[in-house]
């Protein structure tokens, strides 16, 4: 063994190796031969053509050979020759961090690919896990484990903006569709318990109300919890066990007390497998009810006569993306396939699809690693070309990591295409009766729900931002996304930044009519940008809304000696509350050029 | 010089003994690891849950050519893999049928045609192969002394058993010596090496196989062909 110094965190990430493996990794470790077959299996090779640190094996190989110089015989002995290499720096764990998290997606293309069977996605968890048990993760992984750890879901989302989000759902479909659609909220013994993704109580309430909607109509007995509603799981992206089983008993537990009969998850691939497959394993936890994907429920009140749906509805050209969660890790290829036949007129195979389909390019938790943004983007060329050669104008997928990272490439590779889930996708054709409010009966296929925003009149375009140039700079993409699409729909043009340096950038660059910052940002942060743009006699009259979860930190801002920013919000924001604040600032600064 | 009766004799036996005690090892350190447990309901499609021994479909993968893309759209290459392994095997089995068969006696022609035709057609994938290794930029950034050293060893290997097939000493004895020296080290080398990937092909597919049958993954739906 060498007598060069090792770093702390270097030994303990080679003492918990040690714990982790198991028979399934070990034979994974060691049986590799260099073939090469499951090479080109991998976007990121496929969009890096000359650079083989992509390579899967290549990948492999960094955690493989601190495998072999510590625990496997001929890598101890004689390492160089079969390049066993041990750990020393934490620069080194830097650089293998670098690896796991940024160049794989851990979507198991490579894995199905293997003529040996050498499970990579596997053993690639295992290393990121070892690197958190040692604090080294992107920024991003470890704010979202820190909330799903303390809060209780993955975005931060507190009970009461999440209650709040049910009862104002459930009050607009009571008043639009009667009584039975209101959402019960921690009934007992129902036969049916729906858990989310906080994605969408915070970005995409449209989804939970559109499920909603599914299950009134069909006269389900139905509820969600109050707590432990959360079924995505950081546990799965992080590699941490004990996060993974901690989530994943937190809603197992909250069914068993409500007494439910079966676990419903909504159209979410990483949660669907955590909390359906690999949950029960971390949680070492056996459960004594169903659980089920909201697929599947869907089909079924659909085969039941509980719902009726009217296809023509949805008529415009749609293909599928099989979430890698859902295909290769739960092989569920064809459920969604069956509904999309029943939901809608013009559906089109992407190739290769089912199991051999490629990643959205945002799994793994790629889309809350915002310092990889840039590879990630590169790497979806693949998948974005399978996109256009399909001609479609949806692009549909059962997962909501999937929905931002296609989002993301979709407007990145100036897709003509939308991305929607199967839950939309259902409300949208679902066929529902007036309530009896109405006087007069109507025919059942003159009312059929028509799948709106909950339009305000705060909210209702009147052209303000129309050529509006709206720089936003946050690092979480999800919030990027849901700003742009909000900001885009009112005609605004938007620029996106992920971090401090290149919100600088662009602030130069374009010289917008109006900036969001966020204030905890990879490089530059936002307080530093922000006093940054104020010292710029350029920009120092853009005016600034400073849009964070961390309200603590507001007074880091109002420290400095500069002017302050125009605007404050808190995050989770809606989509009201954004172009309120938005109109306000611009509205202000207009009144103040003309005074 | 090393005695030809010694070679086949004595040093065959004694390196057979050690890969086999070696392996033997081997396996007692795989199976010291913990196995997983997986407590999940099996997931999937109907069709996919009937078929419970999806080890076994997982086993016979490497002989399905079209279960997966990665050797379905790289026929040629999966042919090369295939005659290769077919050359080993054969090779191997040369080395057995001389030292505990035929001893000095000349093989049938038959039999010494079958062997020379499978491991000379090994041979020219060993050369190509060697060729692939250094060539392309992928298998180069990955390959290890052991993957070359390995590859040189079997290919030059195949060269000594093409000539050693008919088991013919009129013309001398150094290629059947050569061959038999070499098949010893190759025996107590390949515990050691990458070559030793066939003891962990058992676990590896197993496991896999028992993980994506019981999630419905395996076998893999096939309609999912590409386009063109």
């Amino acid at each position: 063994m060498s007598s060069k110094t090792r770093s702390y965190k270097a030994q303990k990430v080679i003492e918990r190796m040690g714990r982790k493996l198991n028979r399934q990794i070990v034979g994974s470790l060691t049986a590799c031969v260099h073939c090469g077959n499951c090479i080109e299996s991998c976007h990121y090779v496929l969009a890096n053509p000359d650079d083989p640190t992509y390579a899967p094996p290549f990948k492999a190989d960094k955690i493989r050979t601190l495998f072999k110089r510590h625990y496997d015989w001929t890598g101890r002995v004689v390492p160089w020759w079969v390049k066993a290499k041990s750990l020393y720096t934490d620069r080194e764990l830097e650089e293998l961090k670098d690896v796991v998290f940024g160049k794989c997606t851990n979507c198991r293309r490579c894995t199905i690919n293997c003529p040996m069977g050498v499970d990579m996605a596997t053993f690639n968890r295992m290393a990121r896990g070892l690197l958190v048990s040692v604090g080294v993760m992107p920024e991003g992984v470890a704010v979202v484990s820190k909330d799903q750890w303390e809060i209780g879901n993955q975005m931060g989302v507190l009970k009461e903006d999440y209650i709040d989000t049910l009862e104002w759902l459930s009050e607009e479909l009571e008043i639009e569709y009667g009584p039975n659609f209101v959402i019960p909220i921690d009934k007992q013994n129902a036969d049916m318990v729906y858990s989310i993704n906080p994605r969408e109580v915070k970005y995409d309430p449209r989804t939970i109300s559109d499920a909603a909607m599914i299950f009134g109509a069909a006269g389900a007995d139905w509820t969600m919890p109050s707590e432990g509603w959360d079924m995505t799981n950081f546990g799965l992206f992080s590699g941490d066990d004990d996060l993974g089983g901690a989530v994943a008993r937190r809603l197992y537990e909250k069914v068993e007390e409500l007494e439910g009969g079966k676990l419903v998850i909504s159209e979410c691939g990483h949660g669907y497998r955590s909390t359906r497959c690999e949950g029960q394993n971390w949680a070492q936890m056996d459960i004594n009810f169903e659980m089920e994907s909201m697929v599947e429920t869907m089909l079924r009140f659909i085969y039941s006569e509980k719902i009726k749906i009217d296809k023509t509805k949805n008529a415009e050209p749609v293909t599928f993306h099989d979430s890698c969660n859902y295909a290769r890790s739960c092989g569920m290829t064809e459920e969604p396939r069956e509904l999309l036949n029943l939901l809608c007129t013009d559906f089109r195979e992407m190739y290769p699809n089912r199991a051999e389909n490629y990643c959205c390019t945002g799994g793994g938790g790629a889309m809350s690693m915002s310092e990889y943004t840039p590879q990630r983007l590169k790497s979806a060329k693949v998948k974005a070309d399978q996109l256009r050669a399909t001609g479609a104008k949806y692009v549909v997928t059962t997962c909501h990591n999937c929905v931002d990272g296609l989002t993301d490439l979709i407007k990145h590779y100036q897709l003509d295409m939308k991305v929607i889930q199967l839950v939309n996708l259902a409300a949208n054709a679902l066929v529902i009766e007036k309530p009896a409010k109405v006087a007069e009966p109507v025919a059942a296929e003159n009312v059929a729900v028509a799948v709106s925003s909950v339009d305000t009149p705060a909210i209702s375009s009147d052209g303000f931002l129309e050529g509006r140039r709206i720089l936003i700079a946050d690092d979480e993409p999800d919030f990027v996304t849901f700003v742009a699409a909000v900001l885009e729909d009112h005609g605004a043009t938007v620029i996106e930044a992920y971090d401090g340096d290149q919100a600088m950038e662009l602030a130069r660059k374009h010289k917008p009519d109006m900036m969001t910052l966020d204030i905890t940002m990879p490089g530059k942060s936002g307080v530093e940008v922000f006093e940054l743009l104020r010292s710029d006699p350029e920009l120092k009259r853009i005016p600034v809304c400073v849009i964070t979860g961390q309200p603590e930190l507001r007074k880091l801002i109002y420290e400095r000696t500069v002017l302050p920013p125009e605007g404050y919000v808190d995050k989770p924001i809606d989509e009201e509350s954004l172009l309120v604040n938005i109109r306000k600032i611009l509205r202000s600064k207009e009144e103040a050029k003309k005074e | 010089m090393i005695d030809l009766s010694f070679a086949k004799g004595i040093m065959h036996d004694a390196a057979l003994a050690i890969m086999i005690t070696v392996y033997i090892i081997r396996l007692v350190w795989l199976m010291r690891f913990k196995a997983g447990r997986e407590r999940q309901a099996p997931t999937g499609s109907g069709k996919a849950n009937a078929v419970r021994k999806n080890y076994i479909y997982s086993w016979g993968n490497i002989a399905m050519p079209w279960a997966m893309e990665s050797t379905r759209t790289k026929l040629l290459l999966y042919m090369q893999f295939a005659i290769f392994h077919l050359g080993v095997v054969a090779a191997i089995a040369l080395l057995f049928t001389i030292a505990w068969g035929y001893g000095d006696s000349p093989l049938p022609k038959s039999l010494a045609l079958l062997f020379r035709a499978s491991i000379g057609a090994a041979f020219i994938i060993g050369v190509m192969r060697i060729i692939r290794r250094v060539s392309s930029r992928y298998i180069r950034a990955i390959s290890s002394p052991d993957d070359h050293f390995s590859l040189w060893l079997l290919t030059i290997w195949f060269a000594f058993a093409y000539l050693a097939a008919p088991n013919d000493t009129m013309g001398g004895t150094w290629h059947l010596t050569a061959f038999f020296v070499m098949g010893s080290f190759f025996l107590v080398y390949v515990p050691f090496s990458k070559i030793s990937h066939y003891l962990y092909y058992p676990f590896t597919r197993y496991y896999l196989g028992k993980t994506l049958g019981r999630r419905g993954v395996y076998p893999i739906n096939t309609i999912s062909r590409t386009a063109d």
